[in-house]
């Protein structure tokens, strides 16, 4: 399974983090650091940083049209999983406080629902909202990109998916 | 036969008129290669055109019912263009059929007399080979029969004869699926049209072609199994009728 | 009746350039919307299903090893030029299939630009097939009616009539 990107809104529908995962040839075993682009902290490998702020804003877009018409049709309490284009699947998972976590992964992959859930609770929870450090609105993505939450996203994306 | 020999002087003699080296001649000189080369899409190589062929050849052969659905629909368009109303597209379209009967009828005998006769229903074989039909049951059979199957690979689904007394000049003929009719639907506020209107053009062609003059009209009469059925009501004239009640007192089959 | 159609609740077909040109229900399921919301749902999935299409992501192809120390020399960076898709070999697609917890939706885009929405539930399988057959209909009835103006709403009966068949056969 590959992961491509990761992105988490907030309730005021904006990109307060984003994540790219370049696919790097399978015999590499090293799982470096610069092999990953962190789209929320721009350094000096800016290969593809240059589209993800417009995809973030797409990405929005499209998830929020496709769960408003799943509500539309399904009724209050469905919910929008995914969906699947001929090149990826993505993933889609909102809390009640109307934080929406997308994940962009190949076909072959499974439900992340779970996933997803994991990431808020035990990651984004833990070390984003339980900081004593990060401001409870994040503008700009503040406070999400905190070493501890990305690395232990890191690992959750490389090792446990 | 002749033919192409004396064009290829011709065009000997014009080459030798004009002096070589003007663009002129060779572009005529290469026209001419090409169209002895590759005689063009009409003709092909064996010089047998279609109309070469045994007209018994394409007796049994298949044709594209997409193909006759499209052709069909764009007749229908084209029927429509300023047309004033329902009757008068349907007038069109029965136009459009006449004479495609009338010219259906000479290939409709010459395949029942130059192959055998089963081809024809029993009925109207009688006697062999088969006449034109002189009476009105003996040529609703060819139409419900051959004709059908000529033009359809089936015969219609029922004949019948008006009940009421007052119309005795009436016949009706039903096909519960007419393949004209397949794939149309007609529009809500013209629910009326039935664009088999054409076939009945071509009855009305068929039964011109034998001497009876009608009138034939086409109408909706859908069932729950059958939702596109058409019955033709056939209406033969009161010179037909006539000759009818004279034939039969003449005792003529 | 509509027992035999379960799994398939609705279809929608909208045309290349958006517009809502037909909508019926087999099964309820799924809740009633008015026409009105109706239209501006197929307007959405259409500008929708573009965006799917437009962020598919793309995979750099790997240069001879673009060291840090090539790029700032100066020379631009080779990266960014050249890449491909997840799946090179299939054509890229915009959203075929979106699930929800109460249906499954799927959408087939004909190489016409007509695309067909069809809502099912998500245990319903072979639905690839469903909308394959519904296209041959839609060819069928729809485009060879002459009555039928290309873009415009389908109000075909012949063609109600045998997808509604079709769909009760359906076993």
């Amino acid at each position: 399974m590959v992961v491509y990107s990761f992105y988490i809104f907030d309730r005021h529908a904006e990109c307060i983090y984003k994540r790219r995962w370049l696919p790097r040839p399978t015999s590499t075993v090293g799982k470096s650091r610069s092999d990953t682009v962190s789209g929320a902290a721009p350094t000096g490998l800016g290969q593809t940083v240059r589209s993800t702020d417009d995809d973030s804003k797409l990405v929005f877009g499209t998830v929020f049209s496709l769960r408003n018409m799943v509500r539309k049709l399904g009724g209050e309490d469905d919910n929008f999983v995914s969906f699947t284009t001929s090149q990826y699947k993505l993933h889609y998972y909102e809390t009640p406080t109307n934080t929406k976590f997308v994940m962009l992964t190949d076909l072959k992959s499974p439900s992340m629902r779970i996933a997803l859930q994991q990431i808020y609770i035990n990651l984004f929870v833990e070390y984003v909202v339980k900081n004593p450090l990060s401001p409870t609105e994040h503008p700009g993505g503040v406070g999400v990109n905190n070493e501890l939450f990305e690395e232990s996203l890191e690992q959750f994306v490389v090792r446990a998916l | 036969m002749a033919a192409p020999p004396r064009h290829a002087t011709m065009q000997s003699i014009s080459n030798g008129g004009i002096a070589p080296g003007t663009d002129r001649p060779q572009t005529q000189q290469t026209q001419a290669q090409l169209s002895q080369q590759s005689p063009g899409l009409r003709v092909p190589s064996n010089r047998k055109t279609i109309y070469d062929r045994h007209l018994n050849r394409s007796r049994n052969a298949e044709l594209s019912r997409a193909s006759f659905a499209f052709l069909f629909g764009e007749m229908v368009t084209y029927a429509q263009r300023r047309v004033t109303g329902i009757q008068d597209l349907e007038k069109r379209l029965n136009e459009q059929g006449y004479p495609l009967g009338l010219r259906l009828l000479d290939l409709l005998f010459y395949r029942s007399t130059s192959t055998s006769s089963s081809a024809l229903s029993s009925s109207s074989t009688s006697s062999s080979p088969p006449n034109r039909p002189l009476r009105i049951i003996t040529l609703l059979h060819l139409i419900h029969g051959p004709l059908w199957r000529l033009l359809f690979g089936r015969a219609a689904d029922a004949l019948e004869h008006s009940v009421s007394p007052d119309t005795p000049n009436e016949y009706m003929i039903t096909d519960n699926d007419p393949m004209v009719n397949t794939y149309i639907s007609a529009p809500r506020d013209m629910s009326m049209l039935n664009c088999a209107a054409y076939v009945a053009g071509i009855i009305e062609g068929v039964c011109d072609g034998c001497g009876f003059e009608t009138k034939v009209s086409a109408h909706n009469q859908p069932t729950e199994l059958w939702p596109s059925r058409t019955v033709f009501l056939v209406r033969f004239g009161d010179p037909v009728m006539e000759r009818e009640k004279v034939l039969e007192r003449a005792g003529v089959k | 009746m509509p027992d035999n159609t379960r799994g398939v609740f609705s279809l929608i077909i909208i045309n290349k350039a958006g517009g809502l040109i037909y909508q019926r229900e087999f099964q309820s399921g799924l809740r009633n919307l008015s026409t009105n919301d109706y239209l501006v749902l197929a307007g959405t999935f259409h500008g929708v299903h573009a965006i799917t299409r437009s962020i598919t992501p793309k995979i750099p192809i790997s240069q001879p090893a673009p060291s840090p120390a090539t790029s700032s020399t100066g020379i631009t960076a080779p990266a960014a030029s050249g890449y491909s898709y997840p799946n090179p070999g299939v054509p890229v697609s915009g959203l075929d299939y979106l699930e929800t917890d109460k249906f499954r939706m799927t959408c087939f885009q004909t190489l016409t630009g007509t695309k067909f929405l069809l809502f099912t539930d998500p245990l319903t399988g072979s639905v690839d097939t469903i909308i394959q057959k519904i296209y041959e209909l839609y060819a069928d009835y729809v485009m060879k009616n002459p009555f039928y103006q290309i873009e415009m709403p389908v109000r075909c009966e012949a063609f109600d009539r045998h997808l509604g068949a079709w769909l009760r056969g359906r076993t």
